[in-house]
């Protein structure tokens, strides 16, 4: 059965390269356009296998996301990686003590982003 | 310049020795006008100073959205040209290095976007200030709005842009030189797994 991802960016050109790229490896993929949004989508829906998520958001950032999905049951052990031009340590930490499980700098490079995801996924 | 009070000519007037229209005014009335002019004056003079400095780093920036566009159109043409070749037609499994290498320049847009936010966010802190100088001398605002002008780096959330930013205020500052070695993307900078 294919897998689903939720991707989570304010950019829709983000979002469909994101989509583009996990689509192509076999993904079933869920877009939001902010953090609220995602909480909204994934509230009694589907169960996601990996949640890709921008920082910057309106409406709700992707640290607050994570938080917000890590108090969820379905999402406890859910990889979530965040994906931003933001490289700065400080902000890579808020990151990891908000739950995040891997920090992707923008731009992307899909064949590395695929090879972490099959390194983050649960056999 | 519009005069932000109306003692404002009076007290002009007395600065540069032309008689006052409201002789019977009392000195203490005067030197509080003169202080009020000299706090607004002040506070256009550092308005200008911070304008002389943040508008080399604006440009820089926007210069480098120019170039970062430019080379993104470049690369797509690249890697496009590769796809469609008839070299390409007869080896359809190497297509995906290239549609990847497409993937990554398309990137550009939300790159170049981020950028041009933070230059607009700055132009706005100076319409502010402007707009808070224009309300008159001894404006409490106008000196909290050029604080918030100068924090413009804090708005910034790419290595390079902080880069451009040092490189805009020294004249004399060096691109840091990249240094050569055998390690992989994913195990670089760009991707940490916590």
């Amino acid at each position: 059965m294919a897998k689903t991802a939720l991707v989570v960016d304010d950019s829709p050109t983000m979002r469909q390269m994101v989509a583009f790229t996990l689509t192509n490896a076999g993904f079933k993929v869920v877009e939001a356009e902010h953090g609220k949004d995602a909480v909204a989508k994934v509230a009694g829906g589907p169960q996601m296998d990996i949640v890709v998520t921008d920082l910057n958001m309106p409406e709700m950032d992707g640290i607050s996301l994570i938080k917000e999905l890590r108090k969820m049951a379905a999402f406890k052990f859910t990889p979530i990686l965040m994906l931003t031009t933001e490289s700065a340590l400080e902000k890579k930490q808020a990151g990891k003590e908000a739950g995040a499980t891997g920090w992707i700098v923008k731009p992307f490079n899909p064949d590395v982003m695929l090879k972490i995801i099959a390194k983050v996924l649960p056999a | 310049m519009k005069h932000p009070n109306p003692g404002t000519n009076d007290a002009l007037r007395r600065a540069q020795g032309v008689p006052s229209l409201s002789r019977d005014a009392s000195r203490g009335s005067e030197a509080n006008e003169l202080a009020g002019l000299r706090e607004h004056q002040q506070a256009w003079e550092a308005f200008a100073a911070c304008a002389i400095t943040m508008i080399p780093v604006l440009k820089k920036q926007m210069e480098a959205v120019t170039q970062q566009t430019e080379r993104a159109a470049m690369d797509l043409m690249m890697h496009i040209r590769a796809l469609t070749s008839p070299a390409m037609a007869s080896r359809p499994t190497e297509t995906s290095p290239n549609l990847s290498k497409i993937v990554m320049a398309m990137q550009f847009q939300d790159i170049t976007q981020q950028k041009l936010e933070h230059i607009t966010q700055a132009m706005d802190q100076w319409q502010k200030h402007l707009h808070a100088l224009l309300k008159g001398p001894q404006d409490e605002s106008a000196k909290q709005e050029i604080a918030a002008l100068q924090q413009l780096e804090q708005s910034y959330t790419m290595e390079e842009e902080r880069r451009l930013h040092a490189a805009a205020l020294a004249p004399d500052y060096q691109e840091p030189v990249p240094i050569e070695t055998e390690q992989t993307e994913e195990e670089s900078d760009s991707v940490t797994l916590f």
